[in-house]
């Protein structure tokens, strides 16, 4: 192998001799093997991007640097000189004979560099307008799909689960498992958003993610994601860390939950809440509109019961005057009441010789009619 | 196992005793209907509380690899 070639072997008349091409072929051939994939950290020196298409920078510690290149689609965050920055890539030997990077995946690291990644890139997407208030949508009224979009390995997912489960049923939840921190988390995100929206998977996507460090939160600060979420048809919801943590992604989504458990409860009705609230309905409907209306009801017989008792007293009260107006009539007809004035009544045959009897006022008088005369 | 219909079924009833609830406050309450209305009321919220209780989510797991480009 290469060793055989690059052996000093001067005495050795028998080594190969090769071109320079081949050189660099077998090298490059030799690092695909032994070097496939790096990751390497550094302080990004000399960026610049060629023709809009490509990017070049250099890697640097105290002593060694090393370029670095990259098509400039792959780039999803802001850099600058002076940041820190972990790239991942294949390194390799160019045809001009100078050693280089070729950067699959780059991400500022240290607090520094993620805080000016950040400021650098929201600027910029406030300005196309991408986290524009006008543009977010709420959530959709009746929710009976949720895409989950997270880790399924996460904690952050598992409280989201337990949490949706806890407050409502009936609900189904297609969820997509995606890297949620590190090289290639972002573009997962992105095919699961992709996936969600072109099958129209979902009433609403929930993106979750539970509490970590910044370095492992910078994903949902990536340029490529946070325009997918903007551009996602389908509502987003992010959950992304601790209350205090805001992303660019959280930025983008229409509605932002502080939490992955927050986002649980902002997709979901409590169901013992809402069993409460329909009993408690129930309770007003009871005593505003049944028991109410029985008690007027009742009020309402009532009054119109004192009303007939009134009538039918008076009734009575006259009644009671006619009959004593009557009696007092009827007393004018009573012979005793003659009598006492002085009148007698006779009883018998007006004849004379005839026995008659004769009553006043005290005494029955029997007498015999002596004589009778016609009076004038 | 709950399916959409299930959740669809919910969600109307739970609409549906709405709108059986604001009978109670709107102009065409009746007081020789309110005894059956409320029945119907209270028997519909009881059918809701039980399906609340009873229903599961359901969990499918998309089985596209995202991890691939």
């Amino acid at each position: 192998m290469i060793d055989d070639y690059l052996a000093p072997r001067l005495e050795d008349n028998t080594l190969n001799t090769i071109s320079v091409t081949q050189l660099v072929r077998e090298i490059n051939d030799m690092l695909s093997v032994d070097f496939s994939q790096v990751s390497v950290v550094g302080e990004v020196s000399s960026f610049k991007i060629n023709q809009g298409k490509w990017v070049f920078f250099d890697l640097k510690d105290e002593n060694t640097k090393v370029g670095c290149f990259m098509p400039v689609f792959k780039l999803h965050t802001p850099l600058e000189d002076g940041m820190q920055a972990q790239i991942s890539g294949r390194p390799n030997l160019t045809k001009w004979g100078s050693f280089s990077l070729t950067v699959e995946n780059i991400i500022p690291v240290g607090s520094g560099s993620i805080k000016r990644a950040f400021e650098l890139l929201k600027a910029k997407l406030e300005k196309e307008g991408l986290f524009d208030p006008a543009k977010k949508r709420p959530l959709p009224e009746d929710i009976s799909t949720i895409g989950v979009i997270s880790s399924t390995q996460a904690a952050g997912y598992a409280d989201f689960i337990k949490i949706v489960n806890e407050r409502w049923g009936g609900l189904k939840l297609v969820v997509a498992h995606t890297g949620v921190q590190g090289a290639g988390a972002a573009e997962q995100i992105i095919r699961a958003l992709n996936y969600m929206n072109e099958h129209n998977s979902a009433d609403v996507i929930a993106i979750i993610r539970g509490g970590g460090s910044a370095d492992d939160l910078a994903v949902f600060n990536d340029e490529a994601l946070v325009r997918a979420i903007a551009s996602s048809k389908i509502p987003v919801i992010t959950g992304i860390g601790h209350e205090i943590d805001t992303s660019l992604a959280d930025l983008a989504a229409d509605i932002v939950a502080s939490t992955p458990s927050n986002a649980a409860q902002m997709l979901t009705r409590d169901r013992r809440e809402y069993i409460e609230h329909i009993k408690r309905n129930m309770e007003i409907v009871y005593q505003n509109c049944i028991a109410n209306q029985v008690r007027d009801i009742i009020h309402n017989i009532n009054d119109e019961l004192a009303v007939c008792m009134d009538n039918v007293l008076d009734r009575i009260e006259t009644q009671i005057e006619s009959t004593k107006s009557l009696i007092k009539y009827i007393e004018t007809f009573n012979p005793d009441n003659v009598l006492k004035k002085g009148y007698a009544m006779l009883r018998g045959t007006i004849d004379i010789g005839s026995e008659i009897e004769i009553t006043t006022k005290d005494k029955i008088i029997n007498a015999e009619i002596k004589a009778l005369k016609e009076r004038k | 196992m709950t399916t959409k219909s299930d959740t669809k079924n919910l969600t109307a009833r739970m609409k549906e005793l709405d709108k059986k609830m604001e009978w109670f406050g709107s102009d065409d309450f009746s007081l020789d209907e309110v005894a059956g209305k409320y029945k119907e009321a209270a028997t519909l919220a009881k059918e809701i509380e039980h399906d609340l209780n009873e229903l599961q989510n359901e969990l499918e797991l998309i089985h596209e690899d995202f991890t691939k480009e």
